[in-house]
């Protein structure tokens, strides 16, 4: 009888986990294509770097994260353990423990030590120490800690019992036989019967529980982790896929079947572990935006509407909504800088900023809703190809009082491709001055476009207006191919990006390179005459430009020009590298007005900790921040936001 | 029933610069854009199409790339768009240009019934706000300028009831239908187009209208039919960039001299 | 045409001077007999040489003189031979424009109060008058107006048109164009003058039309040609440029003029006139507009900043919002608006809606004053096409004094209460109140 229990109560927990893992998957299948599948040898590599190096969990110093690190590995080898022990429950006469290799036996007993503990240290955090949100310490979370304790508890009864009745060989399983000795060997042989019988149903009924509780959990992300690491985008995520611009598609994602699968295996990977929200600008000044809701709400919206798309009917809760659970607001999706350092944090490589631009595109292109602000903006970018509308012959007038030559193929070496703040921007100007007066100190071959010189176009594809930077970019690939150009040197890190990352798509190849990585290059061949001599400068705070640094994994060059023409090396702030702090300008914002705290403020609060003489910074979108920032702080007179590419151009000889 | 807006495509004159030395304008690079008053009228048109349920005629005069505007207002969703284009048509002042609307209107009304015909306040590039009382004359509509409201419009007593905003007050006239209305840009924020809209737009054609369909007799059309001739035109003598009592340190004085420059150059006057 | 001799004259063919054309609106192309000319996309002239027959009519008819007739060297040879010259074609003088005699003011009130306007109007329209050796008129239509009669006197004018009736009690496009058209023909002016208001531009519209006569818009300087016809200037292409323009054919003549930049003519209570009185059959019943309600704007609001004709803006230098009273002060005097930059806002001293830029408003007063504002190019386009900039800053370098026509480098919290001061020094000397020129009210005339 009992065997035949076991059979059919394990036969059916094991089928209904499968059922509601098949579930899950069709839901996942309502999701567009997307080839994530090419390239299997650097998809295992990040497998086995980011998952069983754990790599971005212990990063960015989280402590915890080592905690979580232990977890995973005693699971792997706990993994062997239950696989076994759910055959024994299936085919009781033909499998059982000892079938293992006995040296195993140790690395389990280990494990399940270190796993108890882990459990322990992480309900303990979530008592002691818990994040910054009220969700980590949700009864979800406590439940399935709680389940893993149990489950472990159940182990070491069983075996224990196991051995104190002889039935089990003690020599490799130390923790087992120290509980048996110290707990039950005063226990009756009849006893330790029931003791066994007790632990193997404890630890079978708390293992099929924990399994047909993962589907429903935030702890999908234990079934999924793995498969989203692996497809994760093997590039990082600078760009946002091309729209086809055809009569009768529908643009951007505004039901969440328009979204690709990967994006709702994303949703299904999220551990809520709130890195993404810790990191958020918007979410750290108390905007609506927090990254680790919208993918939850993505998953929430799924696992609602889903049947409804299964049955071919249309969804009953709006994707883009006034927000609630399942539903994203439209002030949430206009509230990201496109900043990037949700995705940077993210232990499961979930990509966020692509479906915050998805939604963007289906409100600015299916629907035409946006920020009232917006719409001068789309106006003056389409007609005149600048944020302001101000008029194309304009774009030479910040070199009025010097000579530009403009770019003659065969003849220049390099464009430089002065950008709209560049060439519009009182401040910025004087940069494109300071750039060009490095350029012929350091004897570079360039020229300009002048007044045909167009927008990259970079806000337009943040804010999702898609249809208009599709334009823009032929019109921009035109113009650069009709002329010649292999080789430009850019002043803003977002033409830089949108130059070198979203033209390719367009299957333009050109060598870009930001002005502050050609002046490094200059520096260390030796081209540039430079006085070292940073005393005016005084204590020089670098911040990171978001498209530079995060987006193209440029960090060290702003750094090295900085420590060589100064001598010594920029002041960090708190939040630097991968994890610094946008200036609130990026995706679009410069061209938004801010609610509530100011990014860019709290920023320059950050930085002013440091007491800084100079904030040095390689974008013109920082730089206003900065100076804005600075001037609303009231420290505009005791402190100067320059460009590195000013910095240089003071030291030259 | 119809509502039709008129539409002008102008160059942006806000973008214009005069050469410093020869006095001449600067146009390259200056693009043609609806003029801006226009869209606001051609909003309203939306606007009312939706709540009444009127089909949205946009007519305009211009040379031929004028297409380029129209098919921009059917993406915006106007349901048709009417080009009067012929070089006959050229040269024309405000009085010209009101007979060849006028007559388009009168065409259009052949067929289907015309309630309202909303123009923008003015153009950019002429400034003269006088087309739309123009048309309104011709036709005999009410005339209603200065609208900043449509507060009702009742078909069954063809009636509409508008707000006019003048110097230190406004003014709710009721008006019979059909009526000629000139929007100010505070009736209403724009809209956007979707991409939908813009591809269905970019099949679109607008229906033209050269003097051979509309048949006007040469002498009330173009230049032949304008009142008005340009005599000459040259640049306006601008004080541009001037500092005001540099050095001075004195705010009085140099307030005085301010005011005073002002007085002198009719800017002010108290 | 000339057979008899044996060289013909060289008629040359018309061409394009590059940069001068202003795209008018293709003039030229329509006046080619020849269809000879096709305009290209920033509509400017194509000229097919072999179409062109040499009529010079297209060079005759540009506006901006950006036409030329073209000879080859043979044919310059050619014409430097020819020293006679042939006779220009006489001037063919419409038959019955001679009737038209006299220059007309009209006065427009709301509701019996003056517009100031119409005082500058029958201060420039004397001085045509006396060029023309004609009657300086007024035209008063409205209910119970009778009083505008006198006051036009003693601004001048000799004669003063009246039909004051019930009907006229508002001002309804109908009723008064009507009026001014029955008054044109039985008494025929050679020229119509009204200001350009609201209510002016509005009027002067329908009557041009009805008469089918010249109306020209917004203009800032009139004047008498040699041949008596009314030369009128006014700013075109955005203001851009100047352009001068005649109604040849045309009788009256007729402009609406721009508040404040005509001399208010000399108040001489003593002065008489006469006054005929007309009347005219309007029935209300057969009116097709209602005027249901008035809806007078409260002193203390404020007024719109994109219909602001002076606009006084503050930015960040004004350091808190308390001190914006002071440039609602100078507002106040000038009778404009308060508006501010984006900084402003984000510091909370002002409202967004009264935020000029690229995320504000849009705006294009007659003045725009930039108190402590540095020029940030957010600001800038929204109000550098502003007619006239008067920057005040402390910091010589700020960009704002790129667009500035006057600037001030100094302290604003000084600056902006000497302005003030100034003014209203200015207006007591003058015993009068502020003239907003666009305003109907404030009976400036009553001392």
């Amino acid at each position: 009888m009992f065997i035949y229990i076991s059979t059919i109560i394990f036969a059916v927990a094991i089928l209904l986990f499968c059922w509601s893992c098949y579930k899950r998957f069709r839901l996942l299948m309502l999701g567009k294509s997307v080839d994530r599948f090419k390239d299997f040898g650097p998809r295992l590599k990040n497998v086995i770097f980011y998952v069983f190096g754990q790599r971005c969990t212990v990063n960015h110093g989280y402590r915890f994260g080592w905690n979580h690190l232990v977890l995973f590995w005693s699971f792997m080898f706990l993994l062997i353990a239950n696989t076994e022990f759910l055959f024994e429950g299936l085919f009781p006469d033909s499998v059982s423990f000892s079938m293992l290799p006995v040296s195993l036996y140790i690395l389990i007993e280990i494990a399940s030590v270190l796993a108890l503990l882990a459990v322990c240290i992480a309900m303990l955090r979530r008592l002691a120490f818990p994040p910054s949100y009220i969700e980590a310490r949700s009864m979800d979370a406590f439940v399935i800690l709680g389940l893993i304790a149990l489950l472990m508890v159940a182990f070491f009864g069983l075996h224990a019992s196991e051995i104190a009745k002889g039935e089990l060989e003690a020599t490799f399983m130390p923790v087992s036989n120290f509980v048996a000795s110290t707990l039950f060997s005063d226990v009756k042989q009849e006893t330790l019967n029931d003791y066994i019988e007790a632990f193997w149903w404890l630890h079978a009924i708390v293992l099929l529980a924990f399994l047909n509780y993962l589907p429903y959990s935030k702890h999908m992300h234990i079934l999924t982790g793995i498969p989203n690491v692996f497809f994760k985008s093997l590039t990082k995520v600078n760009t946002q896929i091309r729209e086809d611009f055809k009569k009768g598609n529908v643009f951007g994602v505004g039901q969440i079947n328009l979204f690709t699968w990967k994006d709702l295996m994303d949703s299904y990977s999220c551990t809520e572990c709130g890195r993404c929200s810790d990191n958020c600008p918007a979410t750290n000044t108390g905007k609506s935006l927090n990254p680790r809701l919208v993918i939850h709400d993505i998953k929430a919206n799924l696992l609602k509407n889903g049947p409804f798309f299964d049955n071919k009917k249309a969804p009953v809760l709006p994707l883009i909504g006034k927000g609630g659970e399942g539903s994203v607001s439209e002030e949430v999706l206009w509230s990201c800088t496109t900043c990037g350092a949700c995705m940077e944090v993210c232990p499961v490589s979930i990509e966020h900023v692509p479906k915050i631009v998805d939604m963007r595109r289906n409100l600015v292109e299916m629907n035409a809703k946006m920020p009232g602000e917006l719409l001068t903006f789309f106006e003056s970018m389409e007609q005149r190809s600048n944020p302001w509308g101000i008029v194309p012959s304009d774009r030479v007038k910040w070199a009025t009082d010097i000579t530009v030559k403009p770019f003659e193929a065969g003849k220049t070496e390099y464009l430089f491709y002065v950008g709209c703040f560049g060439a519009f921007d009182a401040r910025s100007r004087k940069v494109s001055l300071a750039i060009s007066k490095i350029l012929d100190a350091g004897g570079i071959s360039w020229g300009i476009l002048g007044k045909d010189e167009l927008c990259c176009g970079d806000s337009m594809r943040r804010l999702g207006n898609e249809f208009v930077f599709d334009r823009m970019t032929k019109d921009n690939i035109k113009i650069l191919t009709d002329k010649g150009i292999k080789k430009i040197i850019t002043q803003c890190p977002h033409c830089f990006n949108t130059l070198k990352n979203d033209y390719r798509q367009y299957g333009l190849e050109l060598e870009v390179i930001h002005h502050t990585e050609l002046i490094n290059n200059l520096i260390k061949a030796g081209k540039l005459p430079l006085n070292v001599n940073g005393a005016d400068l005084g204590n020089v705070v670098i911040h990171d430009s978001c498209y530079l640094g995060r987006y193209n994994g440029l960090y060290d060059v702003p750094r090295e020009v900085i420590s060589s023409v100064t001598g010594r090396a920029a002041t960090e702030m708190d939040r630097c590298l991968e994890k610094s702090f946008c200036c609130g300008a990026g995706g679009g914002r410069m061209w938004m007005e801010e609610e509530g705290k100011r990014i860019n403020v709290t920023r320059v609060e950050e930085a002013l900790k440091k007491d800084p003489k100079t904030v040095c910074v390689s974008c013109p979108y920082c730089l206003t921040m900065f100076e804005d920032g600075l001037k609303s702080t009231k420290a505009d007179d005791k402190v100067q936001v320059l460009d590195v590419a000013e910095i240089v151009s003071m030291g030259l000889k | 029933m119809l509502v039709i807006t008129c539409v002008k495509q102008v160059p942006d004159t806000t973008q214009v610069r005069v050469d410093p030395v020869t006095g001449t304008l600067i146009r390259d690079g200056v693009p043609f854009i609806i003029n801006p008053y226009d869209t606001h009228a051609l909003e309203e048109g939306l606007r009312l199409k939706e709540k009444y349920g009127f089909r949205t005629v946009v007519i305009s005069m211009g040379p031929p790339n004028t297409e380029v505007t129209l098919k921009k207002a059917i993406a915006l969703g106007a349901d048709e768009a009417v080009l009067l284009s012929d070089r006959a048509f050229g040269g024309a002042d405000t009085l010209a240009t009101s007979q060849v609307l006028s007559e388009a209107i009168k065409k259009l009304g052949e067929k289907e019934e015309v309630a309202i015909v909303i123009c923008g306040r003015q153009t950019i590039d002429g400034d003269t706000a006088q087309v739309g009382p123009g048309i309104a004359t011709r036709l005999g509509y009410s005339q209603l300028t200065l609208v900043d409201s449509i507060e009702s419009v009742d078909l069954k007593a063809k009636k509409i009831r508008v707000r006019r905003k003048l110097e230190g007050r406004h003014e709710i006239v009721e008006a019979k239908l059909p009526a000629m209305i000139a929007v100010l840009k505070e009736i209403n924020s724009l809209r956007y187009p979707t991409v939908p809209m813009r591809l269905m737009a970019e099949d679109s054609k607008a229906t033209l209208w050269d003097n051979k369909i509309m048949g006007l007799q040469e002498t009330t059309i173009g230049l032949k039919g304008s009142a008005t001739q340009v005599r000459k035109i040259f640049s306006p003598q601008r004080a541009s960039g001037e500092i005001i009592g540099e050095g001075l340190k004195d705010p009085k004085e140099v307030s005085r001299l301010l005011i005073d420059r002002l007085m002198e150059k009719h800017v002010l006057s108290l | 045409m000339e057979e008899v001799k044996k060289v013909k004259k060289p008629r040359g063919i018309a061409h394009l001077i590059p940069g001068k054309c202003i795209a008018c609106g293709a003039r030229c192309q329509s006046d080619c007999p020849e269809d000879a000319i096709e305009m290209n996309d920033k509509g400017e002239p194509i000229i097919t040489a072999v179409k062109c027959i040499g009529c010079k009519r297209c060079v005759k008819i540009c506006p901006a003189q950006a036409l030329e007739m073209y000879f080859t060297p043979e044919e310059q040879k050619i014409l430097d031979t020819m020293t006679d010259k042939a006779p220009e074609e006489a001037e063919v003088v419409e038959p019955g424009l001679k009737e038209y005699r006299g220059v007309w003011i009209f006065i427009e009130h709301t509701e019996g109060k003056p517009a100031t306007v119409s005082w500058e109007l029958l201060g420039e329209g004397a001085k045509l008058a006396k060029t023309l050796n004609v009657e300086l008129c007024s035209v008063v239509i409205g209910e119970n107006v009778e009083h505008l009669c006198q006051e036009s006197f003693s601004y001048g004018a000799s004669k003063v048109y009246l039909i004051d009736a019930p009907v006229f009690h508002h001002y309804r496009t109908e009723t008064f164009f009507r009026g001014i058209c029955y008054l044109v023909e039985k008494y025929k002016p050679e020229i119509l003058l009204m200001g350009a208001t609201g209510m002016g531009r509005d009027l002067a519209g329908a009557v041009a039309t009805k008469l089918q006569t010249g109306l020209t818009a917004d203009c800032t300087g009139l004047d008498i040609d040699e041949k008596g016809y009314l030369l009128q200037t006014r700013p075109a292409f955005g203001g851009n440029i100047m352009a001068t323009i005649m109604t040849e054919k045309t009788r009256p003549q007729m402009s609406t003029v721009r508040p404040h930049v005509m001399e208010l003519a000399k108040k001489d209570p003593s002065r008489i006139g006469a006054i005929v009185r007309e009347s005219i059959d309007i029935r209300e019943e057969e009116l097709p507009t209602r005027v249901i309600e008035v809806i007078e704007d409260a002193s203390g609001d404020q007024l719109d900043l994109a219909g602001a004709e002076i606009i006084v803006s503050g930015g960040r230098g004004m350091c808190g919002m308390e001190n914006f009273s002071i440039l609602q002060e100078l507002a106040d005097e000038l009778g404009g608006s308060v508006g501010c930059s984006r900084a402003a806002v984000e510091a909370g001293w002002m409202p967004p809606e009264r935020q000029v830029g690229q995320t504000g408003k849009t705006v294009r007063p007659k003045i725009y004053i930039a108190c402590g504002i540095s020029g940030a190019i957010q600001h800038l386009v929204g109000m550098q096409s502003s007619d006239l900039i008067i920057a005040i800053n402390q910091d010589r370098n700020a960009p704002i004094f790129e667009v500035a026509t006057y600037g001030i480098v100094g302290d604003v919290f000084q600056i902006v209460p000497a302005m003030t001061e100034r003014i209203r020094e200015l207006k007591s000397k003058k015993g009068g109140s502020p003239k907003n020129g666009s305003s109907n009210n404030g009976p400036s005339g009553k001392e």
